[in-house]
């Protein structure tokens, strides 16, 4: 089955607060946590980074980028992140 | 069912109704604000999607931040801190929202913020969190359990969907909590708040420190909460140089000093590790800016539309341009001032940075570009309007008890007009004027602005001032300019100030005179003085005694009732006179800034030891030159630790009750007042009612005995009317309070001196006060600010107030602060814009240092608190700032409701 992705995984989603935000191609305000449409475009998160490891706690990995595999959460927000690296395909 | 009697109703009937109006009889249907205008339709948009916008946290900054600093142990601290700043600055996610003009902000949110669990890692912990049960028992929650914020509005008061609110203002998204919680646990033992706490117990009479803030007699520690603010931000060194010309200066003088103490055996070597931590603070400003550009490059390749794929190319060059070097234009010097803006406020919890004397600091580019047509006036204030913007969405994230108790959720980001040039000419100049009308058009909280009141001002420039009074924001306020020269003078002349410099002056915060300097800028080949902050954060010090509460100390011998504490040792004293009893006052209260100083300066130390500003030291004349930071008082001024009070009117007008009713007429034994008091004067207690609101005060059902007492108090002779004994009171306590700072030592080895503001802690504290001897009720609010007086009880019109006002020199303290609320019908027209002015001449040539007006019908007030959702833009001016009715808490929005209001000069 194919995943479904929110707006705010959405690399054309723009944050406005934690509930909602403007979309870049649509114009117009939408729900962070609506479901993306079909000119979604992955946005690097920590849960795409090939150096991502889930933890056992919900909400909680670690990143194998530095020593000492700090902690790190899935949806740290990566388009900034020198270390990181696609998972998958896009 | 019988239904208890109100206070307003018992007031009423006594003579002395709670919303007393003066001056005349303002007209019976609900009045509007006289000026009323829009903005241009971009900031409008920008201005609507902010009054949609919640205030949003997010652990981005805080985890990068932390992730660097805890791979860099035993790294020199200072270094270790600016990699770190360096590490979260180059990491932040870069938003640009269509329509922008001016970009960049705290987070990637519109209205975005971030804990700093380095400063304390207690309160954003959630309620169950162990750490947080730690902090209850420290004593600082106490001021959050008498708190409230206001419940419309941008405030997330309540978990939703995937949002977890925190603090009760700010959301975060649920899958950012485990992380957050696990960064602040890394802090545990290691935050300012942690290392402070271990070592102010070592104080002697630390017990006395504990008691007083478990029992609200001071509201909060600074060293911790907002160790830097209410200073006035310095542009000029990246105006002049540009990043790279500053690391380029830093690396000079990092060669210049390495290995050299230069005759300083202490400190000298330490300008090694500075310039460093300099040079790679820079380095990530440069690079979060540069990010910003990619992400706007980014967005130009996918715009379609032609116009906005051109601003978003615009923002680009403009960002690749100032993140190396010094602006050309108009347009990115304003950028780049509210670019280093927001980098010092992400570089530490700051409450009250304040552009200072933007109008002049921008006028050679604004000059040189009107002049050569590369801007139009229309294009500058399109720009200024989506600046107010960007300032209101601004968010400081703390605990509750502090943003909002003390801040109300403003921000203060103080942007001061006129005043004086170098040489004593006229400062204000047509920018500001653009200023004024920007926010005239664009109401928004921020940047509030102020008036540098001289009489040298125009003044047309002076009725400009006047026309945005009367949009009713609040702003802008006046500051007496002279009053504040001289204080600069007395209290800074013993670290260098001349009068050329205190010119310079510019208000930090709400209305704190704020040491400056002028520094020399060159564009084109044309040179310019332009002013800026030159001081270290007047944010610091004892932060606010409650007088009220000071009196109720020495009126029930050192024990708190509401907590059952003993707070200072017993007195033991029958108070048999009333100058007894008004030493024991200042004996209580002179042991309350004893101890908090030493407390204070230790929070503070453990700040600058492990969490120095860089940014912000880099950017204030002499740290760069120097070598030294804030925290080796690189800076010019030092002398920036200050006694805060609250609650003045009350005190004074408690006192003269006492003195009256007890001491002079023998009316009613101190007995019999105290347990009057202890009754509430036979009203229901505030907890009890549920609201700490004046207004919902309710009667005890069969309890009048001591309606005769309260009717004396509240009858009893009151501050603000030109009352000889009264303002002899007041006088009295101003002229022991502003001299006794001076006999405490801050840790820069400098003296304290006094500060009398409010903000919104007469709410807090009044909550946890009982009744006064002024007839004030337990739990209700105090007067506001310093020279305002209590509701209703100036009945003499504002010049016999502005007589008791300025009984005494207000250029002995920081600030004195004066509110005043004028019905719209009062100053219509020319003719009533010429009597503010002349009202507000009349009290600065009287010596007043401040003046605000709050235009508004009482009546919009009361239907605002009906159909809060019909206001959502609706402002009122608070203390030192203006905020948005429906942000702050019911409290205070009754006590502004109850404030005496003018209908006619």
């Amino acid at each position: 089955m194919a995943q479904t992705y929110k707006n705010l995984d959405c690399r054309n989603y723009a944050p406005v607060d934690v509930a909602k935000g403007i979309c870049h191609v649509r114009k117009q305000l939408v729900l962070a946590d609506g479901e993306a449409c079909e000119m979604f475009e992955k946005l690097p998160k920590c849960k795409h980074c090939a150096k991502y490891t889930p933890g056992e706690e919900e909400y909680l990995g670690t990143c194998a980028a530095s020593p000492g595999r700090p902690m790190t959460y899935p949806d740290l927000i990566g388009v900034t992140c020198e270390w990181f690296s696609w998972k998958d395909a896009r | 069912m019988r239904v208890s009697r109100k206070l307003s109703q018992v007031l009423e009937e006594s003579g002395i109704p709670l919303d007393y109006q003066a001056g005349g009889t303002s007209p019976e249907e609900t009045t509007d604000r006289e000026v009323k205008r829009e903005p241009t339709p971009r900031a409008k948009k920008l201005r609507d999607l902010y009054y949609q916008t919640l205030s949003s946290a997010t652990n981005e900054f805080p985890y990068w931040y932390t992730r660097k600093y805890m791979e860099l142990d035993n790294e020199v601290p200072v270094v270790r801190r600016a990699l770190a700043l360096k590490c979260a600055f180059s990491h932040l996610t870069p938003t640009i929202l269509p329509g922008e003009l001016i970009v960049m902000g705290k987070a990637h949110y519109y209205r975005g913020s971030f804990p700093m669990p380095w400063l304390s890692e207690g309160y954003y912990m959630a309620k169950e969190d162990e750490l947080y049960q730690a902090a209850l028992d420290k004593g600082s929650a106490s001021a959050d359990e008498v708190s409230r914020f206001g419940t419309g509005g941008g405030n997330v008061i309540r978990n939703f969907g995937n949002v977890v609110s925190i603090a009760g203002k700010f959301g975060i998204r649920q899958e950012e909590v485990p992380a957050l919680l696990r960064v602040a646990r890394a802090w545990v033992g290691k935050s300012v708040d942690d290392l402070g706490h271990k070592y102010e117990q070592m104080v002697p009479g630390y017990d006395i420190k504990e008691a007083i803030m478990k029992s609200v007699v001071c509201m909060f520690d600074s060293g911790y909460t907002l160790p830097q603010g209410r200073e006035v931000i310095n542009y000029y060194y990246p105006l002049q140089y540009g990043f790279d010309g500053l690391i380029t200066m830093a690396q000079e003088k990092r060669a210049q000093v390495a290995g050299h103490p230069d005759g300083d055996g202490l400190v000298g070597m330490n300008r090694l590790y500075n310039y460093e931590a300099v040079i790679h603070v820079l380095e990530g400003v440069q690079a979060w800016i540069l990010n910003y550009a990619r992400e706007a490059r980014r967005l130009e390749a996918g715009e379609k539309d032609l116009v906005q794929k051109k601003e978003y190319r615009d923002i680009a060059a403009c960002l690749e341009w100032i993140a190396h070097h010094p602006p050309r234009t108009f347009r990115e010097a304003i950028q780049l001032c509210w670019t280093i803006h927001v980098a010092v406020l992400n570089e530490d919890a700051i409450s009250g940075l304040s552009p200072g004397r933007l109008g002049q600091v921008l006028w050679p580019w604004f000059e040189q570009d009107v002049e050569a047509g590369r801007i139009t006036e229309d294009q500058v204030l399109e720009l200024l309007e989506c600046q107010r913007v960007k300032f209101t969405c601004l968010d400081c994230f703390a605990s509750m008890g502090v943003v909002g108790g003390v801040l109300s959720g403003n921000t203060f980001n103080n942007l001061s007009l006129g005043g004086l040039s170098r040489d004593g000419a006229p400062a204000c100049n047509r920018l500001e004027e653009l200023i004024i009308e920007a926010a005239i058009n664009c109401v928004t909280t921020q940047p509030t602005l102020s008036v540098l009141y001289d009489d040298k001002l125009p003044e047309l420039f002076l009725l400009k001032a006047i026309e945005c009074v009367k949009t009713g924001t609040g702003y802008p306020a006046f500051m007496n300019n002279r009053v504040a020269t001289e204080f600069l003078m007395n209290h800074y002349g013993p670290e260098g100030m001349k009068l050329e410099e205190s010119r310079a002056v510019a208000i930090g915060g709400c209305l704190e005179t704020s040491p400056c300097s002028w520094n020399r800028l060159t564009l084109n080949g044309k040179r310019y003085w332009i002013p800026g902050g030159s001081g270290q954060p007047t944010s610091v010090g004892v932060h606010f005694i409650s007088l009220p509460k000071i009196l109720e100390l020495v009126l029930f011998d050192g024990v708190d009732l509401r907590t059952g504490l003993r707070v200072f040792p017993a007195h033991g004293k029958r108070l048999e006179t009333y100058e007894e009893l008004f030493e024991q006052v200042k004996a209580y209260f002179a042991r309350a800034v004893a101890v908090l100083s030493l407390t204070n300066n230790i929070q503070h130390d453990i700040w600058r030891k492990n969490n120095s500003a860089i940014l912000n030291s880099l950017l204030k004349p002499d740290c760069l030159e120097k070598g030294h930071l804030i925290n080796e008082l690189g800076t010019r001024y030092n002398a920036t630790h200050n006694v805060e009070t609250c609650g003045t009117a009350n005190l004074v007008n408690s006192l003269a009750a006492l003195k009256t009713l007890v001491y002079e007429d023998g009316e009613v034994s101190l007995d019999e007042l105290r347990e009057a008091l202890r009754e509430n004067f036979g009203f229901k207690m505030a907890i009890e009612v549920g609201s700490y609101s004046l207004a919902d005060q309710e009667k005890k059902e069969g309890v009048d005995q001591y309606d005769r007492i309260h009717y004396r108090c509240l009858t009893a002779p009151k501050y603000g009317n030109d009352d000889p004994t009264v303002d002899g009171i007041l006088r009295e306590w101003e002229d022991w309070f502003c001299a006794m700072c001076y006999g405490y030592e801050s840790l820069n080895a400098r003296p304290y001196y006094a500060c009398q503001i409010s903000v919104s802690t007469h709410a807090p504290m009044g909550a946890a006060t009982l009744a006064t001897p002024d007839g004030r009720l337990a739990g209700t609010t105090f007067a506001d600010a310093s020279m305002s007086a209590y509701p209703g009880t100036d009945r003499n019109g504002p010049y016999a107030l502005f007589t008791s006002a300025t009984c005494w020199d207000h250029s002995r303290s920081q600030n004195s602060q004066m509110n005043l609320k004028i019905h719209p019908s009062a100053i219509r027209g020319v003719e009533g814009a010429r009597k503010l002015s002349e009202l507000t001449r009349a009290y600065m040539r009287k010596g007043g240092f401040h003046i605000q007006y709050n235009v508004v019908d009482s009546r919009m007030l009361r239907e605002a608190q009906r159909v809060p959702g019909q206001y959502r833009d609706l402002m009122v001016r608070v203390a030192g700032f203006t905020q948005y009715w429906v942000e702050i808490g019911k409290p205070i929005q009754d006590e502004v409701i109850a404030r005496t209001e003018y209908e006619g000069m």
